[in-house]
C-alpha cells in the first residue's frame, strides 16, 4: 500500500481517571491501580450507586495558564489538555504555513450535556432574559472540538463524531477516511466524555448501572457477573497522519492502524444481539480493511462493560471470528480500571493498547479478563453499543 | 481510486413550507413564509416570539408501518419520515437487496434537545430524581441515526455528525466519501433538528433573533429566526444508479471544510474563503466555473457581510452579478437540518434551473454587494453551484453540486 494510504498514530494525549499523562496512565494501567473512587463531583445520596471513574482534582491550570478558561467547561478542559499533551508528544510545531493542514476529529455525544442543561435550566429559573450568554456556545455538541482549534489555532477539518459507546471509535474511522482522501495532513482524534449529573441520570435510570452496595468497587467494578456498568469520563486524543507524513518529519510512531470496519445491527432493539450479527461483520471489514487474518491477531481490547448482555454477545463473535483460538487471545478491558467514558471509551482503549510490550500482564479482577495486559504485534479494539452501533479497529504496534 | 461519481437520486423533506419535495419546491419558488408565532413553549417572556415550526404535520402515521417507528422523539420522526419519502423518491425499496451496504451520516446542532428541555422542567420543578428514562433514551443524538437505521433495517456505517449549523453539509459530504471509499453502496445523508426552547433562549440573548422576518442581505437585517425540520438526500455512485435506470436529480463534485480557529460565534472572512477554496479545489473546479451560491445567509448583521466578503475575496468582481440566494429567509434556520435542506433547495434549482428567491428583501447594503435573487425566483442555465454552511465554533463546509449530464 501507498505510504499515503497507511495511518499512524505518533501523539498521545490521556486525562483518565486513573492517571494524566500517557506516563501515569500506562504506569497504572500496569500496575492495575484503579480510577474507581466515590463520586464527587456532585450528590449520588438519592440513589443506589455512588462510585465512577472520575479524574480527581482535576486542574487545567498546570497545561493551559490561567487565561481564557473562566467560561469554559469540563468537557472542554479535559479535551483541551489531552489535546496538548498530544500535540506535545507528536512533536508537531504548529506553524501558519501548516495550521490549515492540522485539524481535530473528536467523539462527543452530548457535548458537555451539563452545559445545555444548565443553560435551558437557568432559563427555567430565572427567566429568559438572564441566562448567561457567555455559556451560550458551550451548549452546542461540536463545542469541545472547535475550543481545541482555536485554542491552538487549528484550521483544518474540524469535526465531531456522536456514535455513543462507539464515538471516539468512530472518530478514528472518520479521521482515517479524511487522511487517507488527503482532507488533511495531521488530526487530533480521540474523544471525550465528563461525569456529570445528567449522564449518571441517564445511566442510572435506563437500567445501565450496578446499584447496590459493592464488596470491592475497584475488584469489582461491575458487580459480576453483570449487575451494570460503572461510568468514567475523562480525554484521550492522538496525533494522526499519514505513514508518508510521519516518515518525513522524523516522527516517533507508536502504531499502524491497519483496519477499520464499522456496521449497524438493526437487532439490537437497546439490548445487545446475543447472535452479534453486526460486531461480526464490523470485524470481518476490519480484517478485509487490513488484509488480515484472524490468526494475526494477538490481543482483543474489550468493549465489556458490565451491561447485561454486552460481554456475553461480544465473547460470541470472537468464538465465531476465532474458533479455538478465542480462548488464547490475550483480552483487556480498560472500563475495569476507569469505568465507562461513553464517547471517550474507545480512544482509552486504544491509548492502553499502546502500553505495548513494556508490561508485564497482571490480574486485577476476580474474573478471567486483565486489566492490562502485554501487548504484542496486532492488536482488535472493539466497539459496540446497545442501539446498535459496532466498530472495529486494528493497531499494529510500530 | 477515489474517482467516482457521487448522485443524488432520491429526496425528503420536512419543512416549516412544505412537506416531500415537491410541496416544499413550488412553496420555495412562491416565496413562501413559513416563521410564524411559537407554538412549542410560552414565548410571552422572550423578547421574540417568532419561529420556523413545522405547523399541522405528524409524521406518526406516515411511518407507523415501520419497524421501532413508534415513541420516537421530534427530531428522529422528522429524520425517519423524510428518510421513507427519499427512499420512495428514490425508488430503492424494490431495488436494494440485503447485500447492500446502506449508510446513514446525519447532521444535528441539539440532538432531540426536546427530551433534554423535558428533563430539564421536570429537575426544575419537580427535582432530577423525577426525571423520566425515557428522555434520557431518546435525546441523545446517536438515537437519531440509530432510528432510521433500525426503521429500514439499514446495515451500512451509521454516523451522527453534530457539527451544528454546517452539520448537514458535513453530513453529505462524509456520505459523498464513503461511496467514493467504497464503504458504503448507498447512504442516505441530511440533516434533522426539533425547534428548541434552548436554541430560542440562547440567540435571543445574545440579540440575534429577529422579532419578525429574517431579512438575509437587507441593510435592516434584525436577525436570524430559529426553526427546525429534516433535509434527506439519497446518495448512490453514478454508475449504480445508472445501472437501475434511477432518476439523477444531480452530482456531488466533491466538498471541503475549513476551521476559523479564531472565535465561538464570531465568523472569519478568512475562515469562510477558505472553506468555498477548498471546496472547489476537492471539487477540481475553479471559481469561474461556479453560478450559483446558495448561501448560509442567517440574516445577522455579522454572518452575512463576513460571507459576502469571503465571496468576494473568491470570486472578484464576479461578486457582483453573482446569485448569491438565502432559503433562510423563508424557513428561518433549521440549525442541524439547515444546510441538508437548502442543499436540497440548491439540487432541485440545478435540475430544474430556477433559482430561489430571498424574500424580505427591501434596502441594499453596501456591505452585502452581492445579486441575492431578491423576491421573486428567476430562471437561470449554469451547470455549478455551491452550497455554503458556516457553523458556531468556526465549524465551515461547503458542497459544490452539479447539474447531471449523462
Amino acid at each position: 500500500m501507498d505510504d499515503n494510504q497507511r495511518i499512524v498514530i505518533t501523539g498521545v494525549g490521556v486525562v483518565a481517571p486513573n492517571g494524566i499523562g500517557k506516563e501515569a496512565f500506562w504506569e497504572n494501567c500496569a500496575k492495575g491501580v484503579s480510577g474507581i473512587k466515590p463520586i464527587t463531583l456532585f450528590d449520588t445520596s438519592d440513589y443506589r450507586c455512588h462510585y465512577a471513574g472520575e479524574v480527581s482534582d482535576f486542574d487545567p491550570v498546570p497545561y493551559l495558564g490561567k487565561k481564557g478558561l473562566r467560561n469554559l467547561d469540563r468537557t472542554t478542559l479535559l479535551s483541551l489538555v489531552a489535546a496538548k499533551l498530544a500535540i506535545e508528544d507528536s512533536g508537531i510545531a504548529i506553524t501558519d504555513e501548516n495550521r490549515d493542514e492540522i485539524g481535530v476529529v473528536l467523539g462527543s455525544t452530548m457535548g458537555s450535556v451539563k452545559s445545555i442543561s444548565d443553560f435551558d435550566m437557568e432559563g427555567l429559573r430565572e427567566g429568559p432574559r438572564y441566562v448567561n450568554p457567555a455559556k451560550f456556545p458551550n451548549t452546542v455538541i461540536n463545542s469541545p472540538a472547535s475550543q481545541v482549534a482555536i485554542r491552538f489555532g487549528l484550521q483544518g477539518l474540524n469535526s465531531t463524531i456522536s456514535t455513543g459507546f462507539n464515538a471516539s471509535h468512530d472518530a478514528v474511522g472518520y479521521a482515517m477516511n479524511m487522511l487517507k482522501l488527503g482532507r488533511a495532513q495531521t488530526l487530533l482524534v480521540g474523544g471525550v466524555e465528563e461525569l456529570c449529573l445528567q449522564t449518571f441520570l441517564g445511566f442510572y435510570k435506563l437500567g445501565l448501572m450496578a446499584r447496590g452496595t459493592f464488596t470491592d468497587p475497584v475488584k469489582d467494578p461491575f458487580m459480576a457477573p453483570h449487575k451494570g456498568t460503572v461510568l468514567g469520563e475523562g480525554a484521550a486524543l492522538f496525533a494522526l497522519e499519514t505513514y508518508e507524513g510521519a516518515k518525513q518529519r522524523g516522527a516517533h510512531i507508536y502504531a499502524e492502524i491497519l483496519g477499520y470496519g464499522q456496521q449497524f445491527d438493526p437487532e439490537c432493539d437497546d439490548r445487545y444481539n446475543p447472535q452479534a450479527t453486526g460486531l461480526m461483520g464490523a470485524i470481518e471489514e476490519a480484517f478485509a480493511d487490513a488484509n488480515l487474518k484472524p490468526e494475526d491477531i494477538d490481543s482483543v481490547s474489550l468493549s465489556a462493560n458490565g451491561v447485561k448482555g454486552c460481554a456475553e454477545s461480544e465473547e460470541y463473535a470472537l468464538e465465531q471470528v476465532f474458533g479455538y483460538r478465542a480462548k488464547e487471545l490475550t483480552r483487556t478491558n480498560i472500563r475495569k480500571l476507569i469505568g465507562e467514558s461513553f464517547s471517550a471509551g474507545g480512544a482509552f482503549q486504544m491509548a492502553q493498547s499502546l502500553v505495548a510490550s513494556k508490561t508485564e500482564p497482571i490480574t486485577t479482577a476476580a474474573t478471567s479478563v486483565q486489566a492490562s495486559a502485554n501487548f504484542t504485534a496486532n492488536s482488535l479494539v472493539l466497539g459496540s453499543g446497545p442501539l446498535g452501533h459496532m466498530t472495529a479497529i486494528i493497531l499494529k504496534q510500530g | 481510486m477515489h474517482q467516482q461519481r457521487v448522485v443524488v437520486t432520491g429526496i425528503g423533506v420536512v419543512s416549516s413550507i412544505g412537506i416531500g419535495w415537491q410541496a416544499y419546491w413550488d412553496a420555495l419558488l412562491a416565496g413562501t413564509l413559513g416563521t410564524t408565532p411559537v407554538n412549542y413553549f410560552d414565548t410571552s417572556e422572550f423578547p421574540t416570539h417568532i419561529g420556523g415550526e413545522v405547523h399541522n404535520y405528524q409524521p406518526t402515521e406516515f411511518i407507523s408501518e415501520l419497524p421501532h417507528s413508534q415513541n420516537l422523539a421530534r427530531g428522529a420522526q422528522f429524520a425517519v419520515a423524510a428518510t421513507k419519502m427519499a427512499m420512495e423518491d428514490a425508488d430503492l425499496d424494490r431495488s436494494l437487496s440485503l447485500d447492500n451496504k446502506v449508510g446513514v451520516c446525519l447532521g444535528t446542532t441539539m440532538a432531540d434537545v426536546q427530551e433534554l428541555e423535558t428533563i430539564n422542567s421536570d429537575w426544575v420543578f419537580k427535582g432530577p430524581k423525577h426525571t423520566s428514562a425515557a428522555q434520557y433514551k431518546r435525546y441523545p443524538s446517536f438515537s437519531m441515526s440509530a432510528s432510521i437505521a433500525k426503521c429500514f433495517g439499514f446495515k451500512g456505517p451509521n454516523t451522527m455528525i453534530p457539527t451544528a449549523c454546517a452539520a448537514g453539509n458535513y453530513a453529505i459530504g462524509y456520505a459523498h466519501d464513503l461511496l467514493k471509499l467504497n464503504k458504503a453502496d448507498v447512504v442516505i445523508a441530511g440533516g434533522a433538528e426539533p425547534f428548541s426552547r434552548t436554541v430560542f433562549e440562547g440567540f435571543n440573548r445574545i440579540f440575534a433573533v429577529s422579532p419578525d422576518k429574517c431579512r438575509p442581505f437587507d441593510k435592516n437585517r434584525k436577525g436570524m429566526i430559529p426553526g427546525e425540520g429534516a433535509g434527506i438526500v439519497v446518495l448512490e455512485r453514478y454508475e449504480d444508479a445508472q445501472a437501475r435506470g434511477a432518476t439523477v436529480y444531480a452530482e456531488v463534485l466533491g466538498y471541503g471544510t475549513s476551521c476559523d480557529a479564531t472565535h465561538m460565534t464570531i465568523p472569519s472572512v478568512n475562515g469562510v474563503a477558505n472553506v468555498m477554496r477548498n471546496a472547489l479545489k476537492q471539487a477540481g473546479l475553479n471559481p469561474e466555473d461556479v453560478g450559483y451560491i446558495n448561501a448560509h445567509g442567517t440574516g445577522t448583521a455579522a454572518n452575512d457581510k463576513t460571507e459576502c466578503a469571503a465571496i468576494r475575496k473568491i470570486f472578484g468582481e464576479r461578486a457582483d452579478s453573482m446569485p448569491v440566494s438565502s432559503v433562510k429567509s423563508m424557513l428561518g434556520h433549521a440549525m442541524g437540518a439547515a444546510s441538508a435542506l437548502e442543499a436540497i433547495a440548491c439540487i432541485l434549482s440545478l435540475k430544474f434551473g430556477q433559482l430561489v428567491p430571498t424574500i424580505n428583501y427591501e434596502n441594499m447594503d453596501t456591505e452585502c454587494d452581492i445579486d441575492c435573487v431578491p423576491n421573486k425566483s428567476r430562471k437561470f442555465d449554469s451547470k455549478v453551484a455551491i452550497k455554503n454552511a458556516f457553523a458556531f465554533g468556526g465549524n465551515n463546509a461547503s458542497l459544490v453540486l452539479a447539474e447531471m449530464n449523462s
